[in-house]
């Protein structure tokens, strides 16, 4: 039973931190980024130097701990506001269709760029190899790996939230989330606080890449679209724009795919997604503003 | 002036329909459909190079039926739409062989083509029943060996040397070649529960899955870890299941297909150990045959590297038998080469023997070598070849 907790916590915690970057862009731009995805994936391909051969070069990947966590958090960091500086800038008064169908397609540059560099072929990487050992607690038997995302997410949580509550910064892009043009016209510098949006996101996106480069062993070019697509869907049930929300459909997602899988006979478990999107699909139809919704997006009559 | 223009095109396209290109008489061609960019590009050119290596050969040594084989090639870009354009674009290029990507989904818009102007088509290593007559038709040919063969194989080898009782079937259903071993692996179960072996029990997970923690936990659950655990997956999803089995504290026997063969992905799971694989020939230098291992020597001369996987040979093999077939038919033409490949019965080829009947052209039955990982270093320690050929109803499944 324990088992199934800490399973379904440390499921719960990369969705969670996915869709909170997800959330954190949309509070401010109203902008769905699915190139996040493909951001996971560079920052794990920025571990390794580009080759094409079938065997991985690890470059940066051999770093210690201390140095690689910044370093992929930095990566993951400078490459969304680039984004931001080269791309979303231009559009920051198109329609967020227009948007969204922008994200997609520098989501595909980003992608294919590492198609280029790397070859479709997925590659391996022992990321924080001392990581992949059992340990116990309470009498469930679990890899350390997943102990340490389930504190690593709650102290990003826990540093999120005090960052948001206690800062200036965290003061404006609170206000820029819930009325952007109010926050404007109050004296909250736009630029500073969608930069430092794409900045956050892209450092969770660094995050992500760490824990599921850790996991998986595996560096490949499609591996943020799963990840990507799940948080997406968390922060439309949480609420499009609520960060709480976010977060918390994110844990719920992750719950109900474990539970799925301990609970379904095993000829319904292939079809295990979905069962999990057909919750989702009960979710929205009785609230179809998400769990949280956030005040920003509210119609105002 | 536009209009004249029009019609002189129109003329031409009617011309160069009515006719096509006419064989060339003192040359043979291959022609290669396959994917020169994009994703599939880095499953593709491993064979595609064993291939060039056999053509080589046969050219050096005087050519197929006194004629020099020549090479056209049209890139897929890994579409499927491309991959129909690729191999009409290789007929035209007069190909008496159709050589198409190494997946059945991918492969199969140019075999059609192909199979469509009768020509004969292989698929570089598809292991789905489909890539060969079920799927295309009559002409068409895959180098490799079914999935379900691999499946089979490893259960019947762990049964028998290795004293495996107590199995564990992991399927991730992704693809139907993951499905495939454990088809292989579920017929042949039967047979060794009869003898003393359990199942006891299985599981299933998606290769994009973060996580199997769920999936481990039931392992985990069960009274006695088991003996063994069938896990059907390929890459990338296998690194991850592996990692995650063994960073889970589970040391079973994990028995795989041919497709995590390779040792470009183990510095993911550092020191495993008690993995298996099977593969049709060794890329570890230790191969039994002194000739697979003067190939693997040849192709790190010729590319730069050595072969990443055992998926490089179906390549060579393929080209081998086609032209043993020209060369026993003495012509070109399709409906005899195919006539003279469904003739071969055991064949010999440098990595293992070559069956084909008017029912199957594809592998039902295979030696395989295994291949064991210990702390860390793959290597050869033993050959298994099952007891009788996979049954059509076990591969239709």
């Amino acid at each position: 039973m324990l088992q199934i907790l800490f399973d379904a916590l440390s499921l719960g915690s990369l969705y969670a931190l996915g869709a909170l970057g997800i959330a954190l862009i949309f509070g401010v731009m109203r902008l769905v980024n699915f190139a996040h995805g493909d951001v996971i994936a560079f920052c794990v391909f920025a571990l390794l130097w580009p080759s094409t051969d079938a065997m991985a070069i690890v470059f940066a990947g051999q770093l210690p701990w201390y140095l690689l966590v910044p370093f992929v958090l930095l990566c993951g960091a400078g490459l969304s506001v680039l984004c931001e500086i080269v791309v979303f800038r231009r559009f920051r008064k198109a329609n967020p269709a227009t948007m969204m169908i922008t994200s997609f397609a520098l989501g595909f540059v980003i992608r294919y760029f590492l198609l280029m560099l790397y070859s479709s072929r997925p590659k391996s990487i022992s990321l924080l190899p001392t990581l992949s050992q059992p340990v116990e607690i309470f009498g469930a038997r679990l890899p350390l790996l997943q102990l340490i995302t389930i504190i690593a997410t709650m102290a990003i949580l826990i540093g999120l939230t005090l960052f948001l509550r206690q800062t200036r910064f965290g003061l404006e892009m609170r206000a820029a989330a819930e009325n952007f043009s109010m926050a404007r016209m109050l004296g909250v510098r736009a630029n500073r606080v969608i930069m430092g949006a794409f900045a956050l996101s892209g450092a969770l996106a660094g995050a992500i890449a760490l824990i599921f480069g850790s996991q998986t062993g595996t560096a490949d070019i499609q591996m943020g679209a799963s990840i990507m697509l799940m948080a997406f869907i968390a922060t439309v049930i949480g609420g499009l724009g609520s960060l709480g929300g976010a977060v918390l459909a994110g844990f719920l997602l992750g719950a109900a795919s474990v539970v799925m899988q301990v609970m379904l006979p095993v000829d319904a478990r292939p079809f295990r997604d979905a069962f999990v999107y057909g919750a989702v699909i009960l979710v929205l139809l009785f609230r179809p503003q998400g769990l949280i919704a956030a005040r920003g997006t509210k119609e105002r009559v | 002036m536009a209009y004249k223009m029009r019609i002189a095109m129109t003329a031409l396209a009617v011309l160069s329909v009515a006719y096509p290109a006419l064989a060339d008489d003192d040359k043979i061609v291959v022609g290669f459909a396959t994917a020169e960019s994009g994703f599939m590009e880095a499953y593709d050119k491993p064979a595609q190079e064993a291939a060039m290596i056999r053509i080589q050969e046969i050219n050096a040594a005087g050519g197929l039926l006194g004629k020099q084989i020549e090479v056209v090639k049209a890139d897929t870009k890994s579409d499927r739409a491309e991959g129909a354009k690729a191999g009409l674009s290789v007929l035209d290029g007069g190909a008496d062989l159709v050589v198409v990507s190494c997946d059945y989904d991918f492969g199969s818009p140019a075999a059609l083509a192909a199979e469509d102007a009768g020509q004969v088509s292989f698929f570089l290593c598809a292991e789905s029943i489909k890539a060969g007559i079920q799927g295309v038709g009559p002409h068409s040919f895959s180098a490799s060996v079914l999935a379900p063969v691999q499946g089979a194989t490893m259960a019947e080898w762990a049964f028998k040397e290795k004293g495996a009782k107590d199995f564990y079937r992991l399927l991730d259903t992704w693809t139907v070649y993951n499905k495939g071993i454990c088809d292989g692996f579920d017929w042949m179960m039967p047979k060794l529960e009869a003898q003393g072996a359990k199942l006891v029990g299985e599981d299933t997970f998606k290769n994009e899955d973060a996580s199997i923690a769920a999936q481990i936990t039931r392992i985990k659950s069960l009274p006695k870890e088991p003996d063994a655990i069938m896990l059907c997956t390929m890459m990338p999803g296998a690194v991850s299941a592996i990692k995650q089995l063994r960073a889970a504290g589970i040391n079973s026997m994990i028995l795989n297909g041919s497709g995590v063969d390779g040792s470009y992905w183990l510095s993911a799971v550092p020191d495993l150990s008690n993995f298996f694989v099977p593969v049709q020939g060794s890329i570890y230098g230790d191969d039994p045959s002194v000739d697979v291992n003067k190939f693997n020597a040849t192709y790190k001369e010729k590319t730069g590297a050595d072969p990443s996987s055992q998926y490089v040979y179906p390549g060579y093999v393929m080209i081998d038998v086609w032209a043993k077939a020209v060369e026993r038919a003495g012509t070109t033409k399709a409906d005899a080469v195919v006539a003279e490949l469904e003739k071969m019965k055991d064949e010999p080829t440098l990595f293992g023997t070559r069956t084909f009947t008017p029912e199957l052209h594809h592998q039902n039955k295979a030696r395989y070598l295994i291949v064991e990982t210990k702390a860390g270093k793959p290597g050869v320690v033993g050959n298994w070849t099952i007891s009788e050929p996979v049954p059509m109803e076990a591969l239709l499944k």
